[in-house]
């Protein structure tokens, strides 16, 4: 089974970059350097405890500037619908603070988290409660790294996914079959094994719909109200037995009536979700789908699916995730060469990589909100632009880069690859002021000053040469190596602009060696190396990972 | 009739015979060459009944969803039709229905039908059985054999214009072709331009191996496509022009926005074969309706259709070029005929579907469904309330009839790009055909799905019985050698009408 066994070499910065790119939005130059020489379980033992460090961070709060509450925590607030939609949008904003954020302690917390965003998706279209939508996300965080179990459990009475499929409406007598088809299909069982067997009748969506009654969800956008949460309401249950399907052995569960049935038959019905052969191997698959990668061949699902859904479910594992997550993530399957570069980058992956490879800081939230907000909402309104809607997805399929045919290509088609470009240009020609002293963007003079030995010895030390600088932005930069010819291509006809010979870079680096505070001198080096970075940003081999 | 084409002033007949060119131009001098399909799709799965209402059956309809139906008077009434009537929001639709431009085709669906979205609407867009798992879309396989090599060498002299365009961002599985999308997805043409401007895409790169190579060739594809087609869209953009209303911006209606943006793109030259738009929110499980039953979001959705379907075609005629586009709708299923306890409906299986456009040469295919006959379960258990519509027209009937008719493709062709060979539903045609044997009077008989009338030309084909039991009509009749026509009685067949 050599496909999951551990793989034992230690990482170099190629293959901790791997790492940390599928396991985060994107690594640190620093991270990098840390995970270098460790062995992959240790890596990803790193990786999964770091968890710990975030398990509570700071609260979302008021980021208006203008504002006399700017600053504080709103979640405890009466509700007021007239702040709702802001609210919505600190809350987007503090996740992607948290999925930007660089602290040297990288964490498979919010990667793996918007994984299950994406899977038991709730959308804030459809609750349109900033409250159901908070309670929503930290419930997956909190449980990310967990059993399944408790997270199919859970997930099916947050009050979020009550109002977005429907358990609301679902009483005895007039189902609301909505939720019961999607927790089979969507959520625990999957429509259709690998080879494309339905897993269940219409039958077992009625059935199972019956099982939910009863469930509602209290105090959505309900003016002035404190809390919100979800009750069982026996009267409204369907107390009858319910029968399944042979897809699930003809299992009965049996009706109750008390109190507690809603949570008894949920319990049983789960249960029996669970034990369907094709549940772990649908989690497994989309695991496998969205760390590895999207092209699942029979291959892929004889050693890798199969084998670790089958770890998945056992008595011993019991569908905790953290156990699949470190034996996927540190496997031979991981490391592979072919797995490299093998997906199209999310939008996240995109922007959030680019401001963590290039350290671009995150404001704190609860001393610099101002900032915090420039920077996460040109963050936020980016991955919208080019169709990454996190809370907010278009149905409850998720994104459709995670499930249509072509899986990944679907972020790209002729005017988005404009639009990612537009986006990552914004780096490389800095125009917003995040606050007085920040402008987001590449510190490209900086960057090279660094690797340029005894800056100020012009006449003694030889300036850094065109390679030279395409070797400092190209480092950890790509999951793919560039052959020669690319290497020539990027200085002669990009940066060189098939004007110049090579020596011209190096007189040119010199002259602002000479005079560095010269901005006509600088102005020459940023015009030529903004060039190379756009370029770079935008070429094919920087949408992969 | 034979058009000498010509190519920047010169005709192609002095070009040799087997160039390039030539053939290029034989293949897109294919017989309907300049027609145009634009594809609406609408996301969740229309609720049908509540669409196109039986008024014929008003009190089965009521008794199915009486939280949900429509007052028997609020019905929109079409004239020359008594069997069904619009959602009153939909006074544009009836208004193209009645100047004979709006077809309705009823209870469409497939056999073994999927009520899962994404599988159900996978099979629509691939055009499958459901049992069959398909990577490429019906359109894009049309596209792609119709401009074979795409995207290699495109855009060319043949065809300097996407193969099609959609306006949206994620691009539908109905474009695909064997490669990848054959359609062009923008959002809107002067930005698209904009953004693309020009680029250097270098790409003489060897590939690296497996999934990462594929991808970064697929990448570099849409960069050179990107560039190749932003131009000519821009160009079609700026020379087309909208002569007609559509609803204004405060009336949030993103279907007219993009059918705003096709007309235009057609109206100023763009050959592209499909466009696709799409409006979603159609999943109506919970308060379809409101308070006041003939509002609510299923309101608001079939409005804004209404609105932005006859608008587009109130454009297309102000342009002059109603006579290239036809239209069609579809959606994931149609939805339970029974309402549930939310005021809503739960996924189903049948619904009509629209076609629209001034090539159609009728207007109802199929029958209103049967709510006292014709529901399924056909018997069904003691206090089991749920009842579906059932299916009379595969919708690939539909597309076959579409490559077939509209598009002008041979029958093999579309057989082979349906995989099978699909009855023609007699859309595009006043002929009527026996599609088996049986009674006259049986609507399952003739390809229409209904009993021919005094218009259509009855075509009875060789193999098949047909029986007279009662009065018919008929424009023309004829009877192949083979078949037969059998009168049970002293009936009349009324020929000439």
């Amino acid at each position: 089974m050599a496909y999951l066994d551990t793989y034992t070499q230690p990482l170099t910065a190629a293959t901790a970059a791997h790492l940390l790119r599928r396991a985060t939005f994107g690594p640190t130059q620093q991270e990098i350097a840390d995970f270098t020489g460790k062995t992959a379980s240790q890596a990803v033992d790193i990786l999964i405890s770091n968890a710990s460090y975030r398990a509570t961070p700071p609260p979302p709060v008021e980021m208006d500037v203008a504002r006399s509450d700017a600053g504080q925590p709103f979640l405890g607030k009466a509700f007021s619908g007239g702040r709702n939609a802001a609210y919505y949008n600190y809350i987007k904003c503090w996740w992607i603070g948290l999925m930007t954020e660089q602290t040297n302690r990288p964490s498979v917390v919010e990667k793996l988290t918007a994984f299950w965003q994406n899977h038991f998706v709730v959308t804030y279209s459809s609750v349109e409660d900033h409250r159901f939508v908070d309670s929503y996300l930290r419930f997956l965080r909190t449980n990310c790294l967990g059993s399944f179990k408790n997270m199919a459990i859970g997930i099916t009475k947050e009050p979020g996914m009550l109002i977005f499929q429907n358990g609301n409406e679902n009483e005895m007598g007039r189902p609301n079959e909505n939720y019961a088809r999607e927790l089979q299909e969507l959520f625990v069982v999957g429509a259709r094994d690998f080879k494309g067997n339905a897993n269940y009748t219409e039958q077992d969506v009625k059935a199972a719909a019956r099982v939910l009654t009863g469930w509602q969800a209290l105090n959505r956008y309900k003016e002035g109200s404190t809390s919100i949460s979800s009750v069982f309401n026996s009267t409204r249950h369907d107390s009858s037995n319910k029968i399944f399907s042979e897809k699930y052995n003809n299992t009965t569960i049996v009706g109750r009536s008390s109190a507690s049935a809603g949570d008894e038959e949920l319990f049983d019905l789960i249960s029996m979700l669970l034990a369907h052969q094709e549940a772990a191997k649908f989690i497994c698959r989309k695991l496998y789908r969205w760390y590895v990668n999207p092209n699942v061949t029979d291959e892929i699902e004889d050693n890798v699916v199969g084998p670790l859904a089958q770890f998945f479910a056992s008595s011993e594992n019991n569908f905790l995730i953290a156990p699949v997550l470190r034996k996927l993530l540190s496997s031979q399957v991981f490391f592979e060469n072919r797995n490299f570069a093998a997906q199209i980058k999310s939008p996240a992956e995109l922007l959030i990589g680019t401001a963590r490879i290039f350290n671009q800081q995150v404001p704190d939230i609860t001393t610099e909100y101002g900032p915090f907000y420039k920077m996460t909402s040109f963050i936020s309104n980016g991955l919208s632009l080019l169709q990454l809607n996190l809370l907010d997805q278009p149905s409850v399929f998720g994104s459709p880069a995670y499930y249509q045919t072509g899986y990944s290509k679907n972020w790209i088609n002729e005017s988005i690859i404009g639009q990612r470009g537009s986006k990552t240009d914004n780096f490389v020609y800095p125009f917003l002021e995040i606050k007085q002293g920040y402008v987001l963007g590449i510190d490209i003079l900086a960057r090279l000053r660094g690797i340029q030995p005894n800056f100020n010895d012009v006449a003694g030390t030889a300036p850094i040469d065109c390679e030279k600088v395409l070797a400092e932005f190209c480092r950890n930069l790509f999951a793919l190596d560039f052959t020669q010819n690319q290497k020539d291509f990027l200085i002669d006809s990009i940066m060189m602009m098939k004007a110049s010979p090579r020596s011209t870079w190096t007189k040119e680096w010199n002259a602002y060696r000479a005079s560095p505070n010269e901005v006509q001198k600088q102005n020459t080096i940023l015009w030529r190396c903004r060039a190379l970075l756009k370029y770079l940003l935008r070429m094919a081999e920087y949408q992969v990972f | 009739m034979l058009v000498p084409v010509m190519l920047n002033g010169f005709g192609v007949r002095s070009v040799a015979k087997g160039s390039a060119l030539v053939r290029s131009l034989q293949e897109t001098a294919a017989m309907n060459s300049d027609r145009v399909l634009v594809i609406i799709y609408l996301g969740g799965g229309n609720d049908g009944l509540n669409t196109v209402i039986p008024v014929d059956q008003y009190s089965s309809y009521y008794n199915l969803r009486s939280n949900i139906a429509i007052p028997e008077n609020s019905i929109l009434k079409l004239s020359g039709q008594q069997e069904v009537g619009f959602h009153p929001v939909m006074t544009g639709m009836k208004n193209l229905f009645e100047e004979g431009k709006l077809a309705i085709i009823n209870s469409v669906s497939y056999p073994n039908p999927d009520q899962s979205h994404y599988r159900s609407t996978d099979i629509w867009m691939t055009g499958t059985d459901a049992s069959r798992f398909e990577s490429t879309g019906w359109g894009g396989r049309y596209l792609n054999d119709r401009f074979s090599g795409y995207p290699t060498n495109y855009p060319n002299s043949g065809m300097e214009d996407p193969l099609a365009v959609q306006i949206g961002q994620i691009s539908t599985p109905a474009l695909l072709g064997s490669s990848q999308s054959v359609g062009i997805t923008i959002q809107d043409p002067n930005s698209f331009y904009q953004l693309i401007g020009e680029s250097s895409v270098d790409m003489n790169t060897d590939l690296p191996c497996c999934d990462a190579g594929d991808l970064l060739k697929f990448i570099r594809e849409k960069q050179v496509l990107a560039v190749g087609y932003a131009a000519e869209i821009k160009a079609a953009a700026d020379a087309g022009k909208n002569l007609g209303a559509y609803p204004d911006a405060t009336a949030k209606n993103d279907l007219a926005e993009q059918l705003k943006i096709v007309a235009r793109l057609i109206h100023g030259g763009l050959k592209s074969k499909i466009y696709f738009v799409e409006l979603g929110g159609f999943d109506t499980h919970s308060t379809q309706v409101s308070n006041v039953v003939t509002e609510g979001v299923h309101a608001q959705l079939l409005k804004k259709l209404s609105d932005a379907i006859s608008s587009f075609q109130n454009d297309l005629k102000l342009q002059g070029i109603e006579d290239k586009v036809l239209g069609m709708t579809f959606s994931d299923f149609g939805r339970r005929a029974t309402s549930n306890a939310s005021k809503g409906t739960d996924h189903g299986v049948a619904a009509p579907l629209f076609v629209f456009g001034k090539g159609i040469r009728r207007q109802m295919i199929g029958i209103r469904p049967d709510l006292t006959n014709g529901l399924l379960p056909a018997n069904p258990a003691p206090g089991f309330n749920d009842r579906d519509i059932k299916m009379q027209i595969d919708f690939r009937r539909i597309y076959s009839d579409i490559l077939t008719d509209w598009f002008g493709t041979p029958v093999e062709k579309s057989s082979q790009l349906l995989f099978r060979n699909f009855e023609t539903t007699s859309l595009f045609s006043d002929t009527v055909k026996t599609l088996k044997s049986g009674v006259w009077h049986d609507p399952e008989v003739w390809s229409s799905g209904r009993v021919p009338s005094r218009l259509d030309k009855v075509h009875i084909r060789s193999g098949h019985l047909v029986q007279l039991a009662n009065t018919a009509f008929a424009k023309d009749l004829k009877v192949e050698s083979g078949a037969e026509l059998q009168f049970l009685g002293k009936y009349d067949i009324n020929i000439g009408g």
